[in-house]
């Protein structure tokens, strides 16, 4: 059984509808992660957990009890807001002892405490001064290890790492999935952003307009999408999506490619109306490609050199695509050079226009 | 150079004015050392021999000690009693929000702009009925009533510049509502509530016609033996009016020398509270 079950949560405010009727059921021991784009429900869907917000409909629980209707300080969880609220007139010791000072823990004990979650998140150097004095960094990490200090069942943290640096949430995503790790602990994270999803996440949670798209292990959902949404809020760059048509006897057509689809398991041939999702990794560049790939000849637009890697945006069939390569991969880079792509057929995802469901996937090129 | 020459300039103008200012206190404190006569001399004489004995005359008078006790102990507990409620009053409308929040707060306030005298008569019958007239708690809580709708407006604009995740983060962790307002909150409206204070303390401490009206000769207060005593003998006594005065602005000006700070913040409902 879940740790934590959520069932049929609604909220709306006004006219606003920010839980759909949502479902999900977070592991224990797991570090789950919730993502989805700006005001597609994560932060509602936390606060609601913590016992900050009442659902208007549906209920939760925390191993198998009811807590819907339980006050926040009742529910045995831990919190890490959006935003630090790290108290200014206490010292960076004070607020991460709060929780337990509050749980009226031993002093002993909050001392202890404190002083291993400030080495964990290296800010034992700061313990003594007020958060006023800290940057925004360090106010952060404070605010995590307040949140870490605490005896909790699970560890909620709402898109923490969020207006960060891009070094220091880096660091910072490392050093939460470790402590997840070493403390077993179950941890529920909100984020807008994939990268940290797809850095931290055991299971993945995908959000969008109050409801679950798609809920599995971190490798399933980005590599099989189960929803259009799904594919493109998980993933950076952005997800190449094509429109087109298929005939429902396996051939699927778009203005830059005709390509031979299967069904999903479970379902029919695609028929009418698609659209296919082909991540920028699944392109390839080369002269060279296999039998069953699809191929064409691309328009170079625009080359976005990130170091790592080459972010390329090209123009095939009337559609803009993009694609990205380890540095080094020989290809002309200048303003309309042509190039050779490849894709290959299985990185092909086809879902219904209409309902935004995957209906099926790529299996060749069409030509055989 | 020329901004040294203005900027002296500048501030030889600043305390012209302030000292422009300050002459009548200046001539009330000076006047209290004087005898009646050196008070009236004309011209006004700036040296003079200095004297004790309108002191002495203050507080040989029987009643003076009352009323100074009075002045301090009515003024202190009604702002206490005021500065606790509108703490409380401000902390809910501003973290529940009642439906009209904004004309409740409007209505709040519109006690402090009808006049006094509108109102005395009402009060003063009120006052009789209850048999509450002479009575110190009657006037206390006549005052910090008075106090009150101020005070809810300084501090609700200062507990909205607290951040309601604060509040979330001690509930989460298992905090009560108590726990919240006088452990979270408070500390973080320190500023608003000695401002507060301060004004309210101003109000109280100089307020005469209620006191004469619905008080009595248990609750006088110093502005009230003032008033009553100003005229004595056949005139005017000043010797009387400057002593008194003179020990009357004492607490007053050591208090807010102190606290002058937050007069400011307090003005400004919060606004300048970055620099307290």
């Amino acid at each position: 059984m879940a740790l934590l079950e959520f069932r049929g949560l609604r909220k709306a405010y006004g006219r606003a509808i920010a839980l759909d009727g949502l479902d999900l059921d977070v592991e224990a021991g797991v570090f789950t992660v919730l993502c989805g784009p700006p005001r597609s429900g994560k932060s509602v869907l936390m606060r609601i957990l913590v016992g900050l917000e009442r659902p208007d409909a549906g209920r939760l629980s925390i191993d198998g009890i009811d807590i819907t209707h339980v006050p926040p300080g009742r529910r045995r969880l831990s919190y890490v807001p959006q935003s630090f609220a790290l108290y200014p007139h206490m010292s960076v010791r004070d607020n991460i002892a709060y929780p337990m000072r509050l749980q009226g823990a031993a002093a002993r004990e909050i001392h202890r405490q404190v002083d291993r979650a400030a080495q964990i998140l290296n800010i034992t150097h700061l313990l003594q001064k007020r958060p006023d004095q800290l940057s925004g960094g360090e106010k952060q990490r404070t605010a995590v290890a307040r949140g870490l200090v605490k005896d909790a069942d699970v560890f909620v943290l709402d898109d923490p790492l969020v207006g960060l640096d891009f070094k220091l949430r880096e660091r910072l995503m490392d050093d939460l999935r470790a402590m997840q790790a070493e403390l077993h602990a179950t941890f529920f994270y909100a984020t807008a952003d994939s990268l940290e999803a797809l850095t931290m996440a055991d299971r993945l949670a995908v959000v969008e307009a109050g409801r679950i798209l798609q809920h599995d292990e971190t490798e399933a959902v980005y590599d099989r999408p189960q929803h259009e949404k799904a594919m493109q809020i998980v993933g950076f760059p952005r997800c190449n999506f094509l429109d087109g048509t298929a005939d429902g006897r396996g051939r699927c057509e778009t203005p830059a490619f005709a390509f031979a689809s299967e069904a999903e398991a479970d379902g029919a041939l695609p028929q009418g109306d698609i659209r296919i999702g082909i991540r920028p990794e699944a392109i390839t560049v080369t002269d060279a490609p296999a039998a069953d790939h699809l191929s064409g000849i691309g328009r170079v637009r625009l080359v976005e050199d990130l170091g790592a890697e080459t972010v390329v945006y090209f123009e095939i069939g009337s559609e803009t695509l993009v694609t990205c390569h380890p540095v080094g991969t020989p290809m002309p880079l200048g303003y309309d050079d042509a190039i050779p792509i490849a894709i290959d057929p299985q990185h092909v995802a086809v879902f219904d226009r209409g309902t935004g469901r995957r209906v099926g996937r790529g299996v060749g090129n069409g030509h055989a | 150079m020329s901004d040294g020459w203005r900027q002296h300039l500048y501030h030889a103008l600043l305390w012209l004015v302030a000292l422009f200012f300050f002459s009548p206190v200046a001539w009330i404190i000076l006047s209290s050392f004087k005898t009646a006569d050196d008070i009236l001399a004309v011209p006004p004489k700036l040296f003079f021999e200095p004297t004790l004995e309108n002191y002495v005359a203050l507080f040989e008078r029987n009643a003076f000690l009352q009323q100074l006790t009075n002045s301090i102990v009515l003024s202190v507990c009604a702002v206490l009693i005021a500065v606790t409620v509108s703490f409380l009053a401000a902390f809910c409308f501003s973290r529940f929000k009642p439906r009209g929040t904004d004309f409740l707060m409007f209505l709040l306030l519109s006690i402090r702009m009808l006049p006094a005298t509108a109102v005395i008569l009402p009060v003063f019958l009120m006052y009789v009925a209850f048999g509450w007239k002479n009575e110190p708690i009657g006037i206390v809580l006549f005052y910090a009533m008075f106090s009150i709708p101020f005070s809810v407006w300084i501090l609700k604009g200062f507990i909205d510049g607290v951040s309601p995740r604060f509040d979330e983060t001690a509930l989460v962790n298992g905090a009560s509502y108590w726990h919240v307002i006088f452990r979270v909150i408070l500390p973080q409206v320190r500023p608003g509530l000695i401002a507060a204070f301060i004004f309210n303390l101003i109000f109280v401490w100089n307020e005469a016609v209620f006191n004469f009206i619905i008080g009595g000769i248990d609750t006088h207060n110093i502005p009230v033996a003032l008033w009553t005593g100003a005229y004595a003998d056949g005139g005017v006594d000043w010797a009387f009016i400057a002593t008194m005065t003179s020990v009357y602005l004492i607490p007053p000006v050591i208090f807010i020398y102190f606290f002058q700070k937050y007069l400011l913040v307090g003005m400004t409902f919060g606004t300048v509270r970055g620099e307290v």
